[in-house]
């Protein structure tokens, strides 16, 4: 009964197999690497990077079907917490830094990490603030200057200065 | 010393206190402070180096020697799951293909306007010139950062620092500074802000809150590379 009742949902979205997954990823992983090593020394783009952007592709231009990729794709999403693992405790190694001047150092990162998100948030905000102004109501509403979203975002920008 | 150098050690030790840090953080409801990848970062530091004073050897040769061969295996696996983003981003293709040209303008114009808040942050804190150029990178991926660092006269080492802190600040404090300053008010501008200064961590954090988030925040990662690539270089010409 339940075999069925499987059965009948996999119909509609037929993942594919496992090893399949990882062999479409492994397949794109190991372009994107050449891909990577023919990059110029100044402008280095990074294997994943450019797998990104190739599964996009693949993706937009209909050549893989999203669920040749899903499943397999959103276990390791899940994951990413424990796989960045690692690189936080490859700090380990540089720990003279720390103790010479780290304070300073992870006070000015903690503070870019912030400026960083609100500052992108909020300068994409006013973009999309600006286009939805723009088309309709141009000329009838030009007197009322940008009040509530560009302001905020200029005193957040200063307010981490 | 012989049974720490394989890769065994280092896959134990990343997968006992990532699971200490779920613990407590369900332990404790969900305490920012206690947020797993905090805690497994703090406490795999702590505990080799006090394996490192019992051992009588350095720190950084025993993380080299001893976490690295499993701690490495682990980190492989980055790889795919960033290529992985391109799912969530291929699903919200309807916003990509409405909103490209406000993105591409906000992810420039944000790390321009970032990058001139970063330098007078770190003049204000009294750093010098080696490291405030090591904090102009730290938008993009580690992979892209480190080499523009030292291209611009920086320390790759701290540049990597901000990398990594980036992405476990962003898992720790995120939902409190989205919530503190509303940024769920704009679903496309908090997901681009959050895999900026986040990175990948930051796009899995973004792809919780929400499918247009994460879909963001993905394309982020992308642009923020190239946007890396070609202005920071000019930036620190001009600015430093």
């Amino acid at each position: 009964m339940s075999q069925q009742n499987k059965n009948a949902t996999k119909k509609k979205v037929q993942p594919a197999p496992f090893l399949v997954q990882m062999g479409i990823y492994a397949s794109i992983l190991f372009v994107a690497n050449v891909i990577s090593s023919l990059a110029p020394a100044s402008f280095p783009v990074p294997a994943p990077v450019i797998g990104m952007v190739l599964l996009y592709s693949l993706l937009s231009l209909h050549i893989l079907k999203v669920e040749w990729v899903d499943s397999f794709g959103a276990i390791l999403i899940n994951l990413i917490g424990f796989l960045f693992v690692p690189s936080g405790i490859s700090l380990a190694a540089n720990l003279d830094i720390m103790k010479a001047e780290g304070i300073q150092i992870v006070t000015v990162i903690i503070i870019s990490t912030i400026i960083l998100l609100l500052v992108t948030a909020y300068t994409t905000r006013f973009f999309i603030w600006l286009k939805k102004k723009s088309p309709v109501h141009a000329h009838s509403k030009k007197a009322v200057q940008p009040k509530s979203v560009p302001v905020r975002a200029l005193t957040h920008a200063k307010g981490e200065n | 010393m012989q049974m720490l150098t394989t890769p065994f050690f280092g896959i134990f030790l990343s997968l006992i206190v990532y699971l200490i840090g779920q613990w407590l953080f369900k332990k404790t409801h969900g305490l920012f402070f206690f947020q797993p990848l905090f805690v497994a970062m703090v406490l795999g530091i702590t505990l080799l180096v006090v394996l490192a004073k019992f051992l009588e050897q350095d720190v950084a040769n025993l993380y080299n020697t001893a976490y690295r061969p499993g701690g490495d295996i682990i980190f492989w696996f980055l790889n795919p799951a960033t290529i992985a983003f391109a799912v969530p981003l291929y699903k919200r293709n309807d916003i990509v293909k409405k909103y490209w040209a406000e993105i591409l303008s906000g992810l420039l114009f944000g790390t321009v306007i970032s990058l001139f808040a970063i330098v007078g942050v770190s003049k204000m804190i009294g750093l010098n010139r080696i490291g405030i150029a090591s904090m102009l990178p730290q938008a993009s991926t580690t992979a892209i950062a480190l080499p523009i660092s030292k291209a611009i006269g920086g320390n790759a080492a701290i540049t990597a620092m901000a990398c990594i802190l980036n992405a476990v600040i962003i898992y720790a404090l995120g939902g409190w500074l989205v919530r503190k300053f509303r940024l769920n008010n704009d679903p496309i501008g908090e997901g681009l802000g959050l895999g900026t200064a986040g990175h990948t961590v930051g796009s899995a954090f973004a792809l919780k809150l929400g499918s247009v988030q994460g879909s963001m925040a993905a394309i982020a990662v992308v642009i923020i590379g190239a946007v890396v690539d070609l202005v920071v270089p000019i930036f620190a010409h001009l600015v430093l």
